[in-house]
């Protein structure tokens, strides 16, 4: 039997074996010639002397010579790191704080942007969008028929699918609940290649109008109704009109389109209200097939589409086809800012860096004499340098460890954040991040041990051991006032870019939305895009409601609204005035469809003319001030007839009935536009309720729900929020950035005074003596104590100026992010000089005074 | 026979014997040691303390290959092999031994015949 390759266990039980097995031939031997047995062991036992010794020689045959070097220099870095505890201690810190943070945010990063969806070959998915390129009404959404006839003519995907989300009531309990639903196309599994976890996809019967009725249900859906019970297949769920049979689970994992989203059934394409090729529906999904670009697959589609175009002029001629991978889809905008932060929180970890870079120097010159020592007993240089560069690897895999811990509570709060950042449940501690952890452990160590490793093992400087070593130490000092400037200018280079975003923050507070966002109670209730066939009934549904609403003691005013003011949404129309198409003159407006009451409930001031009336026989439009300065010109403003200018059928046209003042409907950091309000109180079947209450909104919810359950007892109320909450929800994302930044900014200077500190006050110690002879020389204490001080300034003035440049060009970044403040703002910058200078002369000052108090007798009397 | 006798095996010397042992053909430790022990009429005694240590050596150098195999009484035992390049490398020992060994011994006997 071989044993070449053994671990060390194993390679132990084998020299035992061998060498039991040489001491019983020795005793047989010995029995042989006479001895008794046990006489015989004895002998043997002792002819073959220290068993262990020769154990530990055999063990020491075969250690490698690397791995003995290794525990060498580790056990040489233990020691060094016991030595000196304080020093030890504060570089772990510095390290975590900078390795935890960048590992933190680079767990973000990984999970959210880099990372593959979590479906088969995801890399192969992507979204389909139809852009209508004459009506440039912002449609992206496909007809049915269209998504068929994609799927069957293209060449490149290996299905096309798609799906819309609808909320509607789920009527099986006591209560009715709200449901959200997503209608699917055929083939929605096979595109994502997902498979339910229990029970099976849709048939092919089943995806086609008129076969049976069948549903898929989420995992936490299955947990709440059925308590995991597997027998809820086959079970029927009622859901609005329909009654559904429940076909399938589908894995706590799948969450497409959303989280949120509970079923999931077949809208069937051969269904004949879906045949008209000027209804869009789907937000269309593909898969490629595979070694297919997505450049191919667009391509691929044009041509799909220009054939349809031929076929069906009206309306596919005007149809382009637009393709995104996926994942930008889900992820959106987000991207930018994690960027933006992972930067920053790089640019800290590389502050970090250079400031243990500079304490390591001021290390590595203490430690000259062992250095030395080392050199003269025959250690090579590269030898020595790994032995310094283990000391610092021992520090920084110690900060990383720790730093692993800070991410591992970023992941947690990453979890909370769900609502407003995409894939935030993936975020997780996994080995990735243990590994970019412990990469940046090694990239640090050997960033900030190899200069002060090389430098302290310079031939020339380790063979002067009887040299005085003031020239080196100059040169040495010139080294780290480079590295404080470094420091210097990355920390105002964070610090402009949080001031800026600040400046943002500080705008938006300031601004005047228009509207008066206190006292304000949101909520939607369950529809179903179904109700939109019978406008008339839909509207006569809300009014009621309304009514209803404004008779509960407590409410001031009721409205609805198709879009939340303040919260960003977008619906941008064409319109003509009088009839009249000036065809160098586009009317375009911001259409926002509101009910009687909007105004009053929103305190929009009224300006000209009067607000929507309930029951007015002609479509009431009002316009803002902006529309009315833009358009109307001098002319006055009511009476005008507004006509939107598209080839649908059935364009919105309006009479104005006045005018309303200026307000922030589109999001706080975005001016008042032109705007139109259509007074019509059914904008569709899940507009937002808006009540006005006399007390704490919240406090309303309560009597809200149970007279809306009164009244329609079929349909559920949802999304109970104030408005300011959904304000505040929206400007999330900013806020957190900024937050996070600042702290980034922070930790920066901070670290940067630290690194000022410190190395004046070893300036100070080691020009202890000089000091000593000028003060007996009669030089007065304040002289020196300027010198210093100066010294540390102007280090400070250079990293800022150098930082303000560099300044010039990171916070282009943050184009897009900032509001009412430009990139390059003046006092941001002037007001980052003045404190980084201000920060920098107060961490200059203890060490100055200190170096300036020394007693020249106390010195001289060293000497 | 009293340890003083034993002659002193000179440093590195130890390692061509065992090579040379071994070379004869399979053989585990107890015998490679008796061996030496019998061929040299008793004069050299190889210390278990450094036969052991050497043998890893050797093995780990490449130039024994060890297998454990069944001894002439039926146990477990680990069996040392020469390799080819233990062959290339006794030969070469077995070479400068000589030179060295005749050069010795004619300093010896020049430095009998002028005394």
């Amino acid at each position: 039997m071989r044993e070449r390759r053994v671990s060390g266990a194993g390679r132990d039980e084998e020299l035992d074996r061998e060498i039991a097995f040489h001491i019983d031939e020795m005793t047989r031997a010995n029995v042989a010639g006479g001895m008794s047995p046990e006489e015989a062991r004895r002998q043997a036992q002792l002819e073959f002397g220290g068993r262990e010794q020769v154990k530990q020689e055999m063990r020491e045959v075969h250690t490698s010579q690397a791995m003995e070097s290794a525990r060498f220099n580790l056990r040489a870095a233990l020691r060094f790191l016991r030595r000196s505890p304080s020093f030890s201690a504060a570089v772990i810190l510095i390290l975590a704080i900078g390795i935890g943070a960048d590992s933190a945010v680079f767990s973000a990063m990984d999970a959210v942007v880099l990372q593959p969806l979590d479906y088969p070959h995801a890399n192969r998915l992507v979204a389909l969008y139809q852009h209508d390129s004459k009506h440039q009404n912002g449609n992206t959404f496909v007809a049915p028929v269209r998504l068929e006839d994609w799927n069957r003519l293209s060449s490149t995907f290996t299905a096309i699918s798609g799906y819309y989300t609808d909320d509607m009531s789920e009527t099986s309990g006591s209560l009715p609940e709200r449901v959200k639903l997503a209608l699917v196309a055929p083939r929605f599994l096979q595109v994502l290649e997902v498979a339910p976890m229990l029970g099976r996809d849709f048939t092919a019967r089943e995806e086609h109008f008129g076969g049976p009725e069948a549903v898929l249900i989420s995992y936490a859906f299955w947990q709440s109704h059925f308590h995991g019970d597997p027998n809820a297949i086959g079970q029927k769920l009622h859901v609005g009109s329909f009654s559904f049979s429940i076909v399938g689970v589908m894995p706590e994992s799948f969450a497409f389109p959303d989280g949120d989203v509970e079923l999931w059934t077949p809208s069937p394409p051969d269904a004949p209200y879906a045949q008209d090729r000027n209804e869009t529906w789907f937000q269309a999904i593909g898969r490629m097939k595979p070694g297919i670009t997505i450049g191919q697959a667009q391509a691929d589609l044009a041509l799909v589409q220009q054939r349809l175009g031929r076929q069906f002029p009206d309306p596919d001629a005007d149809l382009t086809v637009k393709s995104e991978p996926l994942k930008e889809t889900v992820i959106g905008a987000i991207q930018g800012s994690l960027w933006m932060l992972y930067g920053s929180v790089t640019l800290l970890l590389l502050i970090a860096c250079s400031n243990i870079a500079a304490l390591l120097l001021a290390r590595t010159a203490d430690r000259e004499h062992e250095i030395s020592i080392r050199f003269s007993l025959g250690g090579s240089r590269r030898a020595i340098v790994i032995h310094l560069l283990s000391e610092v690897l021992a520090l920084t895999l110690a900060g990383s460890l720790l730093g692993l811990g800070i991410a591992a509570a970023a992941a947690h709060e990453f979890h909370l954040l769900a609502k407003t950042l995409p894939r935030a449940q993936e975020i997780s501690l996994n080995w990735r991040i243990v590994a970019y952890s412990l990469a940046c452990a090694v990239a640090t160590a050997l960033a900030c041990g190899l200069i002060p490793a090389l430098r302290g093992t310079r031939r020339p400087l380790a063979h002067s051991l009887a040299q005085s070593s003031r020239t080196q130490a100059s040169a040495r000092s010139r080294l780290q006032w480079l590295l404080v400037g470094v420091q210097v200018m990355l920390a105002v280079t964070l610090l402009t870019g949080a001031g800026l975003l600040l400046r943002s923050l500080q705008n938006l507070d300031r601004v005047s939305p228009g509207f008066d966002a206190s006292h304000v109670l949101t909520f939607q209730i369950t529809g179903s895009w179904s109700e939109t066939s019978d406008m008339a009934a839909l509207q006569r549904r809300i009014d009621t409601t309304l009514d209803a609403l404004r008779a509960i003691p407590g409410v001031e005013h009721a409205a609805t609204a198709t879009f939340l003011p303040g919260v960003p949404a977008k619906y941008q129309v064409q319109f003509s005035v009088d009839g009249e198409q000036d065809p160098n003159r586009k009317i375009l407006a911001d259409l926002r469809v509101v009910s009687q009451g909007y105004f009053q409930t929103m305190q929009i001031p009224l300006l000209t003319g009067r607000t929507c009336r309930a029951g007015s026989p002609t479509s009431d439009m009002v316009v803002n001030r902006s529309f009315a300065a833009l358009y109307f010109g001098d002319s006055p403003e009511v009476g005008h007839v507004l006509t939107q200018i598209t080839d649908t059928p059935g364009p919105i046209e309006g009479r104005v009935v006045g005018v309303a003042g200026n307000d922030r409907e589109e999001g706080m950091n975005t001016l008042p536009v032109p705007t139109i309000y259509l007074c019509l109180s059914a904008g569709g079947p899940f507009s937002y309720y808006l009540v006005r209450t006399h007390g704490a909104p919240l406090t309303m919810a309560d009597a809200i729900r149970r007279r809306i359950h009164q009244l329609e007892p079929n349909r559920s109320v949802y999304g109970i929020s104030t408005l300011q909450e959904h304000l505040s929800d929206a400007s999330f994302n900013g806020r957190l950035r900024t937050i996070l930044l600042s702290l980034f900014a922070v930790s920066a200077v901070v670290l940067a005074c630290l690194g000022l500190y410190g190395t004046l006050s070893y300036l100070g110690r080691m020009r202890q003596r000089e000091v000593g002879v000028r003060l007996a020389l009669g030089a007065p204490r304040g002289q020196i104590l300027r010198g210093f001080l100066l010294q540390g300034i102007r280090v400070a003035c250079v990293g800022c100026v150098a930082g303000l440049l560099l300044s010039l060009f990171a916070d282009q970044l943050l184009k897009g992010m900032l509001y009412g403040v430009s990139t390059v703002d003046p006092s941001t910058y002037l007001g980052v000089l003045g404190l980084i200078l201000l920060v920098a002369a107060a961490s200059s000052l203890l060490p100055a005074w200190r170096a300036a108090r020394t007693e020249p007798t106390q010195i001289l009397r060293q000497e | 026979m009293p340890p003083t006798d034993k002659a002193d095996l000179l440093q590195g010397t130890l390692d061509m014997l065992i090579l040379k042992v071994v070379s004869m053909g399979p053989v585990h430790g107890y015998a490679i040691s008796l061996r030496i022990r019998q061929i040299s009429r008793e004069v050299l005694h190889v210390q278990q303390g450094s036969l052991y240590p050497a043998l890893h050596r050797l093995e780990k150098r490449g130039w024994l290959t060890a297998e454990w195999g069944e001894s002439e009484n039926g146990r477990q035992a680990k069996f040392y092999q020469l390799s080819a390049k233990g062959r290339r490398q006794l030969t070469a020992e077995e070479a400068s031994w000589n030179r060295l060994s005749e050069a010795v011994a004619l300093i010896l006997q020049t430095a009998e015949q002028q005394a």
